[in-house]
């Protein structure tokens, strides 16, 4: 079974002054699609490469269906590529690209027709075999990528920013389609990325990866919901962030927090009484997760259930409509901004300029001890 | 004050047709969005309006006066180029205040401003870093200093894909950066921004130029484009649709509400904006369908017309177990698949219509009550208001396959 693990691995380069993958350890089940995500820099790649065969680790192993790969190399690991910029052959049809592999493993040709048709009969490209892949689009391409691949029995897909050369469009809808297929094939699935909005969409699992390290990995609803750091809150989906301390301790691990200079007191949650009185805290909370309400809302005459429900006031500065969201950009009184999405067809009287009432309800705020350095945590490198 | 005429444009090279027949128009202080995809003649048009290519026919007007013929130097534009094409052995303010010098303004002069615009920019205190030790960001803010400076007297700015380069995180921030500036009471630009993402293009327009195979698609403002699409290809373009092939009926003038009662042959008609009319459907399932439309849209499609009705996938509403019968516009399905994208949950929901299956993407907030109860194997209706359902006349199978295509 191909389940991935990688135990304590490292990566040196240059004689092991730069130090590109930091002793970690993972594991990918079969038939997960699982998303390397992280900013230029982060060892996404490496580790990448560590798990095809195209490097070895420095330190640690790899593991492949729980053998130790060491000394196997790419093409006998199992697996398929899809990168980029295809390694497609032009000037061969779209049925000897799929049917190239094979021969050169030196199969019979019985074998090499029904392997190749099954291929191309599930990605879709059986009616093109007599076609160049001059006629296909990237997506096309990559269709044919993963029928090449899967008529050499890969059980494993390892794909280095699949859909980086896509038009926007196309790559929105597209991706769906490239899910579907790796799931619908059971292949597991290494997809790299920078692309936090594509991670979210159609991976199964995301490893957020920073400074050679694993920050956290989880399914994006784990990682979107609980991020276990401010950089994963700031990096995967849209966040405000607001400073402050901590005012008062209360029961039931609550607290009171202060917004600085003189913003809003907020109660929020003491996750494990991690804080402590004075403490200087950094909350986040989601853009969606903000309810506005006119100044004048009966909160005690509503039927909804507002209990927990954080309100302040702010400024509504601009709002913009963007088609399935709206966003609404507020300011508090000391100067801080955040932002609010609603749908985009959400009904709203507000003027801008307008003073309004801000709602978050209280398992939506996270609380961070500030950093050293904010504003690093907050680069999104 | 700045405004902008372009007539009747078309340019070809050899024999491809990059340009065929462009006219619109520009507005003093107006953020102008071009939209397209890859090939769309985007870039072409902005190179036109540049003047670093000229038009074979058709002229460009800079507040009535043609300039056609004036070379790009005259026409006193700020650039800003997708690679930002800085050069790499100056610093920041030697970069930002080379075309300055060009300009031949007194130094002290020069310097206020570029204190300015770094100001402005948040880059204060880089004065001395070289582009290599500028992350991306910074570098599309350099580059864009330096077409500000160039603005002073035309005041518009031109961006071909000013943000495509940068990470997902960084290319929202700056969006919205990028806006204020423009909108900032000291600048108060025109500006005239190509790209080829729709969701940038929504986020910062004032209007918006879709443009395809080198032809102006539609122009409005985000919300017209959006919510009445001029066609298939403009409603693709600006988000996740599905689409139902019927046919129009307009044979009596019932309402709404007695059409449950009613079968096929119904019409329903009630102003409800002034330029909207309700327009009843068959999509070939028991009940009738309808969706409010354009008039001129309306008055365009006959009694028996094949149609197409377009409903974007974040504009279905969903519901748990078959409640078709207590709502308008609804179809019972399967959920077959759901993801958890952050903002949305999307879904595919498979659909019965007379035999035939289909798909349909159907996206809603994510709340935890979706994120418990809607999971995959569920039986759903799914019901769309019927203001935003948007119908076209049948452009045929070829079209509709050409729009879809992914190869």
């Amino acid at each position: 079974m191909p389940s991935i693990e990688l135990v304590n691995v490292t990566k040196t380069f240059n004689d092991g002054k730069v130090l590109a993958v930091d002793n970690i350890s993972l594991k990918i089940d079969d038939g997960d699609y699982v998303f390397l995500l992280g900013p230029t820099g982060c060892g996404k790649t490496t580790t990448l490469r560590m798990i095809a065969g195209l490097e070895n680790p420095t330190k640690g192993k790899v593991l492949i269906g729980g053998k130790d790969v060491e000394g196997i190399p790419p093409e006998d690991r199992d697996m398929g590529f899809i990168f980029q910029h295809f390694e497609i052959f032009d000037h061969l049809t779209v049925w000897e690209n799929v049917t190239f592999g094979l021969e050169m493993r030196g199969y019979n040709d019985d074998y090499i027709i029904e392997e190749a048709e099954k291929a191309l009969n599930k990605v879709g490209l059986l009616d093109y075999v007599d076609e160049y892949p001059s006629i296909f689009g990237n997506p096309g391409l990559q269709k044919l990528g993963i029928a090449r691949a899967i008529a050499t029995g890969a059980k494993i897909l390892i794909m280095d920013e699949p859909l980086g050369s896509l038009d926007p469009k196309v790559s929105k809808v597209f991706r769906h389609e490239l899910r579907n297929l790796i799931k619908d094939l059971g292949l597991t699935a290494i997809h790299v990325t920078h692309n936090q909005e594509e991670a979210l969409a159609i991976a199964d699992k995301i490893i957020i990866m920073r400074s050679g390290q694993i920050l956290q990995m989880g399914t994006p609803y784990e990682l979107y919901e609980n991020p276990n750091s401010i950089f994963v809150a700031n990096f995967l989906g849209e966040t405000n962030f607001l400073q402050g301390f901590v005012l008062k301790l209360l029961e039931d691990n609550k607290m009171n927090i202060w917004i600085r200079l003189g913003g809003p007191k907020i109660e929020c949650i003491n996750f494990n009484n991690k804080f402590n009185l004075d403490d200087n805290i950094v909350i986040s909370f989601r853009y969606e997760d903000v309810y506005l309400f006119p100044l004048d809302y009966d909160f005690e005459g509503s039927p909804y259930d507002w209990t927990n429900m954080q309100n302040f006031r702010a400024d509504l500065e601009a709002s913009r409509f963007i088609g399935a969201t709206k966003r609404f950009y507020l300011k508090l009184d000391n100067g801080d901004r955040f932002l609010s999405i609603k749908p985009g067809n959400f009904e709203e009287s507000f003027t801008i300029g307008e003073e309004i009432i801000v709602g978050i309800h209280l398992n939506d705020i996270h609380v961070f001890k500030t950093p050293e350095n904010l504003f690093n945590e907050l680069s999104l490198t | 004050m700045v405004r902008i005429e372009l007539k009747n444009i078309s340019k070809s090279f050899r024999r491809f047709k990059a340009l065929k027949n462009i006219s619109l128009e520009i507005k003093d202080k107006e953020y102008f969005i071009i939209l397209g995809p890859t090939g769309a003649g985007k870039t072409t048009l902005l190179k036109i309006v540049t003047g670093l290519i000229k038009p074979d026919s058709g002229d460009i007007i800079f507040n009535g006066k043609k300039v056609t013929d004036k070379t790009s130097g005259e026409r006193n534009l700020g650039f800003m180029f997708e690679n930002y094409a800085l050069f790499p052995h100056m610093n920041v303010v030697k970069n930002i205040s080379y075309s300055g010098r060009v300009h031949a303004r007194d130094s002290t002069q020069t310097q206020t401003l570029v204190e300015q615009v770094l100001m402005m920019t948040l880059l204060t205190g880089r004065n001395d870093a070289f582009p290599e030790e500028l992350s991306g960001g910074m570098k599309q803010r350099v580059a864009l200093c330096r077409a500000l400076l160039n603005l002073e007297q035309t005041k518009l700015l031109i961006l071909d894909e000013p943000l495509k380069a940068l990470d997902a995180g960084l290319r929202m921030s700056l969006r919205r950066e990028l806006l204020q500036m423009a909108k900032s009471k000291e600048l108060n630009l025109t500006v005239i921004h190509v790209t080829n993402d729709e969701q940038e293009a929504m986020m910062v327009a004032d209007r918006i130029a879709i443009m395809n195979e080198g032809k102006l698609i539609q122009i409005g403002t985000p919300h017209e484009i959006y919510y009445h699409p001029n066609n298939l290809f403009v409603a693709n373009f600006m988000s996740e649709i599905n689409y139902f092939e019927g046919i129009c009926i307009k044979n009596k003038e019932p309402t709404w509400d007695i059409h449950k009662k009613s079968k096929q042959g119904d019409m329903f008609f009630a102003q409800i904006h002034e330029d909207s009319v309700p327009m009843p459907l068959d999509l070939g399932f028991e009940d009738m369908y309808a969706a409010f439309v354009r008039e001129d849209i309306y008055h365009d499609i006959n009694h028996g017309d094949e149609v197409l009705l377009v409903v974007r996938a974040n504009h279905f509403k969903i519901r748990l177990g078959d409640r078709v019968k207590e709502k308008k516009n609804a179809l019972l399905g399967k959920i077959i698949r759901r993801k958890f994208m952050g903002v949305f949950y999307r879904f595919e929901v498979l659909i019965n219509i007379n035999g035939k299956k289909k798909i349909i993407v159907v996206t809603i907030p994510a709340t935890s009550e979706v994120h418990n109860s809607f999971v995959e194997n569920s039986e759903v209706t799914i019901y769309f208001p019927k203001e935003l359902g948007i119908v076209f006349k049948h452009p045929g199978k070829e079209i509709i396959n050409e729009i879809f295509k992914l190869e």
